[in-house]
């Protein structure tokens, strides 16, 4: 069962090649996503870490699809987002991020399994790693990455940080699930927001869609970069930006859900996300 | 006499899962695991476009199937009736 009370970290140290996960309690306030993501950054930025973070929402509420990704590329904070199918995967592993720190030392292939990490040799089969049907992958199609063979992201800095840390692909797969205690309420509350689709600022369209989005829009396959510290914090799609940034909506669902924020929460996580920048740089 | 869930239009089907949620809610959890319904992703191997394939578990028939065949924004599913051979 998936554990919303505290914030679970798989930290993957790829030169030692080992990987252990750390329950984080005082993060919660971070939310998650790029809120998250940048406070692990500041955390482990002496091990050069790559985090992947999803979001509070995401797997749970239609339109929250994406998945952050948080790095540093020649001393720059990049915050990067992935549609297809990784947002969910991550939320079923009950994963809130996945860091990567430090450098393998041979080229390798990562097969995650909840929060069971193996770390396979270059030559795998991606196809032989997890299981159809609830996994995700994430790999190289000629020079660009790619989740579930289609969905990207913006520019290359992803490419060059799995290039620089030698891992040649991963394999995610997630297993658990979550049963909000009053389920009536959401489906409730889920049925209202899937409404909202007139709300959305994409057209829908004929092309792959991200998992729990219904859109199959022109815009998903590239991803997005920057943005919205809210929306990115609980990983929406920034085309549904006139949903997830409806304070009163985002604590409805987070409500829904059994997490225990508060308004003032929600207010203060911009501040908290300059401060943790702010750290970074220091 | 029984509905059954087909999808009659996989050609259509853009892989956004909302079917499998559906199906899993009406079953009171979120999630993959023991999912009535599955989908797969693959390429087609002539132009190399994403594609889906469906499996859906004979037991979806207890849930509600005209609700699962709703949320679908591709129109994938048919509601047939179920013909019993005496």
């Amino acid at each position: 069962m998936i554990d919303i009370s505290v914030k679970k970290v798989l930290s993957i140290d790829l030169e030692k090649q080992e990987a252990e996960v750390k329950s984080f309690s005082d993060l919660n306030k971070y939310f998650g996503g790029t809120g998250l993501g940048l406070k692990l950054l500041e955390i482990y930025k002496d091990k050069n870490p790559l985090v992947f973070s999803v979001g509070p929402l995401n797997g749970f509420f239609p339109y929250a699809s994406k998945t952050s990704i948080v790095l540093e590329k020649d001393s720059v904070v990049e915050d990067i987002y992935m549609g297809g199918s990784l947002s969910t995967r991550m939320k079923f592993s009950g994963i809130d991020s996945i860091v990567l720190s430090g450098v393998s030392q041979e080229e390798i292939i990562l097969d995650i399994q909840n929060s069971i990490v193996n770390f396979k040799n270059k030559d795998t089969d991606p196809q032989s790693l997890g299981l159809p049907g609830k996994r995700s992958g994430i790999y190289f199609e000629e020079d660009k990455l790619l989740c579930d063979q289609y969905f990207t992201t913006p520019e290359y800095y992803l490419e060059t940080i799995f290039k620089e840390k030698n891992i040649k692909g991963i394999t995610i797969t997630g297993t658990e699930i979550f049963s909000p205690a009053n389920f009536d309420d959401y489906k409730k509350l889920y049925t209202e927001i899937l409404d909202r689709k007139p709300d959305m600022r994409v057209d829908q369209a004929e092309y792959p869609s991200c998992s729990g989005c219904p859109m199959g829009c022109s815009k998903s396959k590239v991803g997005e970069i920057g943005g919205n510290v809210l929306l990115n914090s609980l990983v929406a799609c920034q085309f549904a930006d006139k949903i997830y940034t409806d304070i009163g909506v985002v604590f409805s669902c987070l409500n829904t859900l059994g997490y225990e924020y508060t308004h003032e929460d929600i207010e203060n996580l911009p501040e908290l996300i300059e401060e943790t920048i702010r750290n970074i740089y220091k | 006499m029984a509905k059954i869930l087909k999808p009659t239009q996989i050609n259509r089907c853009n892989g956004c899962e909302m079917c499998i949620f559906e199906a899993q809610r009406q079953l009171k959890k979120v999630g993959l695991e023991d999912s009535l319904i599955r989908v797969f992703r693959k390429k087609n191997p002539e132009t190399q476009a994403p594609e889906f394939e469906l499996e859906i578990d004979p037991r979806i028939n207890i849930l509600d199937v005209e609700k699962i065949a709703s949320i679908c924004p591709k129109k994938v599913f048919e509601i047939q009736e179920e013909i019993k051979n005496d």
